[in-house]
């Protein structure tokens, strides 16, 4: 390990040591200044990644420094950013405190930097793993709540599983292809026969886990409704944006899809199919938006699928739903006060009486239904070029059918909102100064993504060549 | 002249009205002037359009027939354009549609006491979104208007309606979007197949219509194309969002949708939909001609059963539509002038209608046909007017409904005269209804004892001003058959 290898990977050294540095205050001066310096940690390794030119890898790390990286870097750490600006006014609300807190969150981001500069097999492993576990905890962070502790616990069980799975599969892939190298094991195991698809196999079977893709998604309507609301949002953004990045690791390299094509190709169906379905007469408001964050991997996943421009509509998906995520859950974070919002019912004229964070919830719907002029509607229509153009037109049809039907759901919310009397509905609070920072910045994002959409598709375009 | 980005304006200043309501979002004395004023100024400016247009020369750059014309690139990376351009049939419907907007927000000016800020800037909203849609040139720009467009009606209804609003709104939003959701992918279609044919990639109308998609999927792309705008029409069978919207709706609401919304899907139909699909659309074309002579004779009929004003009036819309449709599916010169005239006829016509069942209702709180009677000799100036749009909508001679049917029916005769024989049923039977509408609500014994004011200095004029232009057009459609010639000649193929 050389002096220049540090400095490559100094973004991700920021977030881990400032985890540490958050942690080892708390024993100093408890309960004051975890968020703070969490933000900062946060903004500075993600203008640290800004200024960094790209660099080769350090090989003796197994993480590399690409402009790849770069692009899902300043993502997860700006994503981290905002979740602790939700984070921080929720807690003192739900009586939660700590400084573990904000440590695991960067602990987490951490873990998706390290994914998406993953150079080898063994790193991305670990990235993965670190990633998950930050947020098995802070799914259970919530002491106040059992359904928090369930939560973490069913995420635990299921994610550990998901981890053999893809522990297996790498195992495999090393055994077939003779190298840990992402570029290298991938493109060989197109030669590997049955041992790396097999492989394969279990690499995508553990992969639909962390991105929830049905059938593989039975966890995420419960960790949804039961973590607390920010670390939802957070895990709908930037941890699904990690797993996006994932894919965009080792699906390129594979040239054609070849035998990956049925598996990705039912994944795509039902993860489209059952999420929206599934949404359709959900009354919890968390479960549904857990629901049709399914459907969302779906569409996503029908990007991977078409290859090609397929991967840049995939990684413009990432930024677009992590802007809708975040202002989903994090309007309904900014509207809890004690009990959690439950019902989509509990919003009735909510829209008039908290006008900011209607407003937000709202774009946030247009958006995920893919309305434009939203981020969500870029990104779809990225995502459905992709797929008529790689010649997938009967999913495509189907997708955009599905498209139409969650339409309703998503209205749903809307129509609670705005057109039902708030006869004994719930309130909630104002929106704090930092929620209404975070809130305004990713509504404007996504209005923005959704106008001028044309940058962010030619740096995607830039960053997967 | 062309140096200023009008094209730009007339779709921006509605929104800039819009915006400058929120300082004085909750003064509803000063919401009101603001945002009309706005309209107003919109309406001067596609006024001056309208009398400038006839002298205007091909804009550079531009295809014959389009005076005005923008360009810039928008999203390089898909080679979608920010592309926006002027012929005659935009310049009437950007007309009509500044007219209809300033129209709404009068009729709506007592009505709406609460959440007026949110009323008004809705209609901007929705005035920016229809301005969009006439003048987008480029399809994925086009189909963002389009969808645009649903939202602010969305909420009209959903707010301020009547009845089952929430059930018409939602009903409305997802019976459109489901159509135009295919229609996107009809777009992308037809970019790659066009592409692939002549290696030029693009989204842009006019470059894509020059070179028609010849592939075998083509029929099944304009198939996409048309339901969206059979939807938005609406053409029978797919009609039925329609009475539900318009009943629930709020005056204002139903006056756009009538006079605008129905229009945006002839408007596509004639745009995008025959000249991207020439050959496809030949195919359909005894399709479209059975559809809208099905929609003509059925919705005059249904129209007769009604008991609630506006679910009849919304009837007799599905049945005028299928006029416009029926010319449309002719593509000839002479039908297609009479289709597009008709649009704005019915634009006129309807949303005084809507507006006049509004008055009413506002007056007595009930629509129904049975609740009145004897209104002639009760309030004269407002029966005057009911007979008189009532008369203009079933296409009395001297009035300008009678001029577009006509001329489609002339046209119709001409390539079909099957179908113009049957439809010219269709002339028949809205006088059927009409009259019943008008014997039961103007002439009857008063049945209920209903206080009612005549029309106000401002419901006068709304109606005083709309009622001119019927006679106008009625009696002299030249200036506007004028405007109309060129554009209709080049997308019909027929020298001008």
């Amino acid at each position: 390990m050389t002096v220049a290898d540090l400095w490559t990977i100094m973004p991700l050294l920021i977030l881990a040591c400032g985890s540490v540095l958050v942690l080892l205050l708390g024993a100093i001066v408890p309960g004051r200044y975890g968020t703070a310096i969490g933000v900062a940690v946060c903004a500075g390794a993600a203008l640290w990644a800004l200024q960094t030119p790209p660099q080769p890898m350090a090989p003796t790390l197994g993480v590399a420094f690409t402009p790849f990286t770069r692009f899902f870097l300043v993502f997860s750490a700006v994503t981290a950013l905002l979740s602790l600006l939700l984070s921080h006014d929720h807690a003192i609300r739900q009586g939660l405190g700590g400084e573990e807190y904000p440590a695991t969150v960067l602990f987490g981001t951490f873990g998706m930097g390290v994914v998406a500069g993953a150079a080898n097999f063994l790193t991305l492993f670990l990235g993965v793993e670190a990633l998950t576990f930050a947020f098995y905890i802070l799914v259970a962070y919530d002491h106040n709540r059992p359904a928090s502790g369930e939560a973490g616990l069913k995420y635990l069980l299921m994610g550990a599983v998901s981890a053999a799975f893809v522990a297996f599969g790498i195992a495999l892939l090393y055994g077939a292809t003779g190298t840990l190298e992402i570029g290298r094991a991938v493109a060989a195991s197109v030669a590997g026969g049955g041992i790396a698809l097999a492989g394969w196999g279990l690499l995508l079977s553990g992969l639909a886990f962390k991105v929830s893709l049905a059938p593989a998604h039975l966890w995420t309507p419960d960790v949804y409704q039961g973590g607390p609301t920010p670390v939802t949002a957070f895990l709908a953004s930037g941890s699904k944006g990690a797993a996006i990045a994932l894919f965009l690791l080792i699906l390129p390299p594979l040239g054609e899809l070849g035998p990956l094509r049925a598996p990705l190709w039912g994944l795509a169906f039902l993860s489209m199919t059952v999420g929206n379905l599934a949404a359709l007469l959900q009354p919890n408001v968390k479960r549904m938006l857990a629901y049709s964050s399914v459907a969302q991997m779906g569409y996503v996943a029908l990007a991977l699928l078409s290859g090609g421009r397929g991967y840049e509509a995939a990684a413009f998906y990432a930024v677009a739903y992590g802007a809708m995520g975040l202002a989903a859950f994090g309007a309904l974070a900014s509207l809890e006060e004690g009990k959690p919002l439950e019902l989509v019912n509990e919003l009735r004229g909510l829209g008039y009486r908290r006008p900011f964070q209607g407003i937000v919830l709202a774009v946030a719907m247009f958006a995920l239904a893919g309305i434009p002029p939203t981020a969500g509607f870029a990104g779809k229509f990225a995502i459905f070029f992709a797929a008529l153009r790689g010649g997938e037109v009967p999913l495509a049809v189907i997708g955009i059918l599905t498209a139409a039907a969650s339409a309703y759901y998503y209205l749903r919310v809307v129509v609670n909102l705005y057109l039902k009397p708030a006869d004994g509905g719930g309130s909630g609070p104002l929106p704090t100064p930092a929620e209404a920072v975070c809130l305004g910045a990713v509504t404007l994002a996504i209005l923005l993504l959704g106008i001028l959409p044309g940058p962010l598709f030619d740096l995607a375009a830039e960053i997967l060549r | 002249m062309t140096t200023y980005p009008i094209l730009t304006i007339l779709i921006l200043l509605p929104l800039a009205g819009g915006l400058c309501l929120a300082p004085v979002w909750n003064c509803r004395k000063a919401v009101r002037p603001i945002a009309l004023g706005f309209a107003l100024a919109q309406l001067a400016l596609a006024g001056w359009l309208l009398f400038a247009a006839p002298g205007m020369p091909t804009a550079p750059g531009a295809p014959a027939g389009y005076f005005l014309w923008e360009d810039a690139a928008w999203i390089g990376r898909f080679g979608i354009r920010y592309l926006l351009g002027m012929d005659g049939i935009s310049l009437l419907l950007v007309t009509l549609t500044a007219f209809t907007s300033v129209v709404a927000m009068l009729v709506s000016w007592r009505g709406i006491t609460e959440r007026t800020a949110l009323h008004y800037f809705l209609i901007l909203l929705m005035e920016s979104g229809i301005m969009g849609v006439f003048l987008a040139l480029d399809l994925v720009l086009f189909y963002l208007f389009w969808e645009v467009m649903l939202i602010p009606m969305f909420f009209l209804i959903g707010i301020w309606g009547h009845g089952r609003r929430i059930y018409s709104a939602v009903k409305f939003f997802l019976y459109t979007l489901v159509g135009s959701l295919l229609m996107l992918l009809a777009i992308i279609g037809v970019y790659l197949l066009h592409g692939d044919a002549t290696g030029v990639y693009t989204f842009a109308l006019p470059a894509l219509a020059r070179a028609p998609i010849a592939h075998a999927a083509a029929p099944w792309l304009f198939g996409a194309f048309l339901l969206a705008f059979a939807i938005k029409f609406p053409l029978f069978p797919v009609h039925t969002w329609l009475p539900d919207a318009h009943t629930d709706a709020p005056t204002a609401g139903s006056v756009i949708l009538a006079a605008l919304l129905l229009k945006t899907g002839a408007y596509g139909l004639v745009r995008f939909g025959y000249p991207l699909f020439p050959e496809a659309a030949r195919g359909f074309t005894p399709l479209l001609y059975v559809l809208a002579i099905v929609g003509i004779l059925y919705a005059s009929w249904i129209a007769y059963a009604q008991e609630d004003m506006k679910r009849m009036v919304a009837y007799s819309s599905v049945g005028h539509m299928g006029f416009v449709a029926l010319g449309i599916a002719s593509w000839s010169p002479v039908a297609l002038s009479g289709s597009i005239l008709q649009m704005v006829n019915h634009g006129f016509t309807t949303a005084a209608l809507f507006a006049m069942v509004g008055m009413l209702d506002e007056r007595t709180g009930t629509r129904e046909v049975a609740a009145y009677g004897g209104l002639w000799g009760k309030v004269p100036v407002l029966s005057f007017f009911f007979l008189f749009f009532a008369m203009a909508s079933a296409g009395l001679p001297g009035l300008n409904n009678f001029v577009g049917e006509f001329l489609i029916l002339v046209g119709v005769f001409r390539t079909t005269p099957a179908a113009g024989a049957i439809a010219f049923l269709g002339i028949i039977l809205p006088l059927i209804y009409t009259v019943r509408l008008l014997q039961e609500v103007l002439f009857q014994t008063e049945r209920r004892p209903l206080q009612l004011p005549d029309v106000t200095l401002r419901e006068g004029a709304i109606l005083a001003v709309i009622g001119v232009i019927d006679v106008y057009i009625g009696v002299h459609p030249k200036p506007l058959l004028d405007i109309l010639r060129v554009p209709v000649a080049l997308l019909t193929g027929v020298a001008p």
